[in-house]
């Protein structure tokens, strides 16, 4: 639930260094309609020294932070801060999601970079950060709206009760439950009973 | 609940508030304490025993704020009034002022607090009128104006009509300000300097009066009670009025005025070392009233005491033994003290609990001796087979040692039972005892018994106050009585009222004393905090402490490396910004890394957080998914780090917007928003396993309403063992639906039981004083609006959209709680039953069963029928077994 229409941009920075305030370049997602939710990411690829740094980064275990300015429609700016294990980033060979939640206003209340596929462990080893064959990022961006809260429905509630009242004037019986459905608490006891008579019955003859 | 139960499984404590006004009235055909208080009540006393004789509470403030308390029959110069004649209308009893706009005048019947008139003024400034002030002078109630630092008016009624005596007399007055002038009697005293300036507002010649003082007041000037024209200045008590004079060289922090052998006398009361001391003056010729003067100790937890009022019997004269002095004190507590000696105390701190825990009372001492036995067969790793025997030898001594003794208590010379076991306070076999923790606002802590309610201990904690944004006080659980011969401890996290750091105070919750050195004055300010888990040498639970320039802390030093691995997260209520850290303990230090941030302001940042609700941590999920219709099973999305976040601004269009946000603080996603709108507070939110229940003031329909949210996973689950915050989660399936409730909702609380396994109720705590068990079926967002068979298989109830407040569901039956404000829930030992206490200006403590008492008989058990058949049984079933052997033999010998 959009109240109106409109367009923003995120320019994504990253911090490949654990414990340092500095953030780089990652790229841009552009994203022309927050109603329809398409989006145009252009993210070039990591140099090799880039490449060696978020290899570092999984070793120890750190977390891979995302800045992400969002310019509005207005001119307005925010910035956002996400983060998530690096080793995870890896694993995934490069593959995320980002997150944007939406406002009704169009707010942007949080982004939120993860990845889709599940870890094969939780940290990673030499031999896993060398299994890393990608040098691009390739990004999905996936937009969550803000619904509209239900209210107290008395009218359709009172629909109903006068739609079943005449209903049942005109004698109507919807159940449609099938018969075994709507008897079977009369017909398990007539069933066990029978099978109870056979018994005795058995035990007499003898 | 049946008749026979009431009171059997709960109690409740009537209180009134910190005490205002006073009035001590021994010579009154009914002896009688009057008091007004901070909490908008007014009350009798009984002066024997400091019960209550009546109660009215009045209007919230400001409304209920009572400015004036004027009793008829009181030996005061300024009070000429004359009691009502028999069944007549006018006169009074006792008159209160109270509010501002309008301003409520009030006549009250003292014996039974009965309202006998009322009127009201509705002055033309609302906002000048809130600092009005009122006199009373010969049966004429005068309302007292001031415009700052120009003129006063004042104006003239009737005080039992309300009827006007004429028109607004206006006073110019240039040098009055809110902060150096105050009313005593009919004086307007103002300090200038070294002078005091000041204004008689009845007499007629408007004659400034002008009295110089030693020194420059450094603390505001008070007005001096039943004298007319007398402020204290400094401790130091200067007359303005010519008609009445004071005892020079004068100082104490508290006086009093009241009359002794037909005398006016001028009382006043001193805090030094722990012993208090009262003295007097005779006022005409400031002789030492020598018959009143009292020392005795005051207990600590009391606080500051401070005299209110104080009045003696005409009996008997010459002795001062007859006097009764009723003080106030800092920690919110009125203190009566008669022949040297506190004859009874009311804790009316207790009218703002701001905290509350049930602490497990610990082990009896052979039991505990048992827990220790299995401690060590559990801890010993060596060899099978000496394991095996030094068990055994271990069992073999304990019993002996129990046995003996048993023996020794027999012959009367055991060792002495400690000061718990003694007092009762040990652990029952259903766990349904707890003591009872409550922190209150003024700092102020009572261990009470769940059970009879009985103050087993006490603690004040003077200069600690809540932190900004109205949060308060923290009481922390850091150990609990499981772990013998441990002590419990708690730990309340509060803030220093003059530096504004952190204060952490250590004690004992079943003995009230002293622990790991009491107090603890931190050197930094407390942003956020967290529990960690427990330490393997102590089993203590650290604190961990972010600090406002983001360091963090672990209180005590030693469970650091707990902290390792740990988030937080902080929330700005004002701009709705959040803020996510990790923690990280590395080379013996520890260190924050700021990792995600959420903006819930909008864009104007006009959106302002009013609710969080995180997660009980100690509760747990029993059942992992809902078997829908088709016998398929709906997983449950079972997040621990869900929070709720509920925002609410002023739109142009809908006048009102609330927005709820789900937000996992661990990574800052934000799982999942809804917009409400033409909606307002107050709001009261309940957020327990996959679902969350708030309710709020729909202004569009003139409503409340309350909302609930079930989050699901879906048909099949992700990761059934362990929860990942990193990995994204699927997007849950949100069931929401919307409930219309026909009362005004103050608070609202689940129930938790220990393993979850009983059915959750909602506890709605009410503005007219109820507590409504609300069992979750009723506000399952899954109710079916069409009658399907879907449904119906489910179990849902179909819906209905206005909820049932049925009677049998007020869970404090007629015993309401006056200003309820928050419900506290607590497992107890019993699966089937949850313990509750409910605050307010009242406190009360019950259980509840929401599933009923499952897992134990009833209490109508027929313990004596049953055996007398058993017995009956047993007997006859040998009786015919043996006529029927005797038959066979009889048929053997044919």
């Amino acid at each position: 639930f959009l109240e109106h229409d409109s367009w923003i941009t995120v320019e994504l920075q990253h911090s490949l260094a654990a414990n340092s305030e500095s953030f780089s370049f990652r790229g841009n997602v552009t994203i022309p309609s927050l109603n329809s939710g398409l989006a145009n990411v252009e993210q070039p690829d990591l140099s090799t020294a880039d490449l060696d740094l978020l290899k570092k980064l999984a070793l120890g275990n750190e977390f891979y932070r995302l800045k992400a300015t969002v310019v509005y429609s207005n001119g307005a700016k925010a910035q956002f801060i996400t983060s998530n294990k690096a080793c995870r980033l890896l694993q995934a060979q490069l593959n995320d999601v980002l997150w944007v939640s939406l406002e009704p206003s169009g707010y942007v209340t949080g982004i939120t970079v993860s990845q889709d596929t599940a870890p094969a462990t939780i940290e990673c080893t030499q031999e896993d950060v060398n299994k890393l064959l990608e040098t691009q990022f390739s990004t999905d961006v996936l937009i969550r709206h803000a619904e509209l809260a239900p209210v107290p429905d008395t009218a359709g509630f009172i629909q109903k009760v006068e739609r079943e009242r005449e209903a049942r004037e005109r004698g109507e019986v919807r159940d449609n439950r099938g018969f075994f459905a709507k008897y079977w608490m009369y017909i398990v006891p007539v069933v066990l009973l029978v099978f109870i008579s056979g018994a005795t019955n058995q035990d007499g003859a003898k | 609940l049946y008749e026979d139960q009431i009171k059997k499984f709960d109690w409740r404590g009537v209180n009134v508030g910190a005490l205002k006004q006073s009035r001590v009235d021994l010579n009154h055909f009914q002896p009688r304490i009057l008091v007004t208080t901070y909490e908008g009540v007014v009350a009798s006393l009984c002066v024997k025993t400091g019960e209550l004789v009546w109660r009215q509470v009045l209007e919230q403030k400001p409304r209920g704020d009572v400015k004036l308390l004027q009793v008829s029959g009181f030996a005061d110069d300024s009070s000429d009034t004359a009691a009502a004649p028999m069944g007549s209308n006018m006169g009074f009893d006792m008159l209160t002022v109270q509010g501002h706009a309008p301003a409520l005048v009030r006549g009250w019947n003292t014996n039974m607090g009965a309202l006998e008139w009322e009127w009201s003024i509705m002055p033309m400034n609302t906002e000048r009128a809130q600092d009005a002030m009122w006199i009373y002078s010969k049966s004429v109630l005068y309302h007292v104006l001031p415009a700052w630092r120009s003129h006063l008016e004042v104006t003239a009624y009737f005080a039992s009509s309300g009827h006007s005596t004429g028109s607004t007399s206006k006073v110019i007055a240039p040098w009055i300000t809110s902060e150096s002038c105050t009313l005593s009697g009919t004086f307007y005293v103002c300090t200038d300097g070294k002078q005091l300036i000041s204004l008689d507002l009845v007499s007629k010649s408007g004659q400034v009066i002008r009295t110089s003082l030693e020194a420059e007041p450094k603390g505001k000037t008070q007005a001096l009670t039943g004298l007319n024209g007398v402020v204290i200045v400094d401790g130091k008590p200067i007359s303005v009025n010519k008609d009445q004079s004071i005892c020079g060289d004068l100082r104490s922090s508290s006086f009093a005025v009241g009359s002794f052998n037909y005398r006016k006398v001028l009382a006043y009361a001193d805090l030094s070392s722990g012993i208090l001391r009262i003295n007097a003056l005779y006022l005409d010729n400031c002789a030492p009233a020598a018959e009143l003067e009292q020392s005795l100790p005051f207990p600590e937890h009391f606080g500051t005491p401070s005299l209110s009022n104080f009045d003696c019997k005409q009996k008997r004269n010459g002795e001062g033994k007859n006097c009764l002095f009723l003080f106030s004190s800092t920690s919110e507590s009125i203190v009566a003290v008669q022949h040297g000696r506190v004859r009874w105390s009311r804790e009316e701190s207790l009218a703002n609990v701001i905290d509350s825990q049930f602490v497990d009372l610990p082990l009896a001492d052979t039991e505990g001796t048992l827990e220790n036995e299995m401690k060590g067969k559990a801890g010993d790793f060596t060899s099978f087979e000496r394991d095996i025997a030094s068990a055994f030898l271990r069992r073999i001594t304990t019993q002996a040692v129990q046995i003996r003794s048993l023996f020794l208590h027999v012959i009367g010379l055991g060792p002495p039972p400690t000061d718990t076991q003694r007092a009762g306070l040990v652990r029952d076999s259903f766990g349904l005892h707890k003591m009872l923790v409550l922190l209150t606002r003024a700092g102020k802590i009572f261990g009470i018994d769940n059970v009879s309610g009985k103050h087993h201990w006490q603690l004040h904690l003077p200069n600690v106050i809540g932190f900004a944004n109205d949060e308060q006080m923290r009481l922390i659980v850091q150990r609990s009585a499981k772990h013998f011969p441990l002590q419990p401890l708690c730990t309340i996290l509060g803030k220093n009222a003059v530096s504004g750091n952190g204060v952490l105070y250590r004690f004992n919750p079943i003995t009230g004393k002293v622990a790991e050195g009491g107090l603890v004055q931190l050197d930094y300010r407390i942003k956020q905090l967290s529990l960690l888990g427990e330490t393997e040498k102590d089993f203590l639970k650290g604190i961990l402490l972010l600090d406002a320039s983001n360091k963090v802390h672990v209180y005590p030093e030693h469970a650091a490396p707990l902290a390792d691995g740990m988030y937080l997260y902080t929330a700005d209520l004002k701009t709705a910004e959040l803020a996510g850290y990790f923690v990280k303990y590395a080379g013996g230090q520890l260190s924050s890394t700021h990792i995600w941030n959420a903006r819930l302001g909008g864009h104007n940042s006009e959106q302002q957080i009013i609710g969080v609700a995180g997660k009980n941590p100690i509760e747990h999920v029993h059942s992992q998914g809902r078997v829908l219709g088709d016998r398929s099973v709906l997983y449950k999305y079972i997040n621990p780090n869900l929070v709720a976040f509920v925002t609410q601004a002023p739109d142009s269009t809908h006048k009102s917007v609330l927005n709820l946000y789900l937000v996992d603080v661990v990574s800052g996603s934000v799982v999942f928003t809804m917009t409400h709108r033409k909606v307002r507070a107050p709001l009261s939110i309940v957020h327990s396993e996959n679902w969350l229940a708030y309710s709020y003031f729909n202004e569009k329909l003139r409503r409340t309403e309350i909302t609930t949210i079930e989050l699901y996973e879906g048909k099949s689950q992700a990761n059934s063992s362990v929860w990942s915050s990193l990995q994204a989660p699927p997007m849950p399936l949100v069931e929401r639906q919307s409930y219309i409730l026909p009362t005004i909702v103050e608070a609202l609380r689940e129930t938790i039981t220990e393993r979850g396994i009983t059915n959750k109720h909602v506890l709605i705590g009410t503005a007219s004083g109820s507590i409504v068990e609300m069992p979750w079926h009723l506000l399952d967002p899954r109710r079916p609006i069409a009658s399907t068979t879907q449904g119906r298989e489910e179990g849902a109830i179909p819906y209905i959209p206005e909820l049932p407040l049925p009677t049998e569901s007020h869970i404090n039956y007629n015993q309401t709680v006056a200003r309820l404000r928050n419900i506290y829930t607590a497992p107890s030992g019993l699966e089937s039953t949850c313990l509750v206490v409910a605050t307010g200006l009242d406190l009360f403590v019950t259980r509840v069963a929401p599933s009923k008492t499952f897992d134990l008989l009833k209490e109508d058990f027929d313990y004596i029928l049953i055996s007398i058949v058993l017995v009956a049984l047993t007997s006859g079933s040998l009786i015919v077994k043996h006529l029927a052997s005797r038959k066979l033999l009889k048929q053997a010998w044919k």
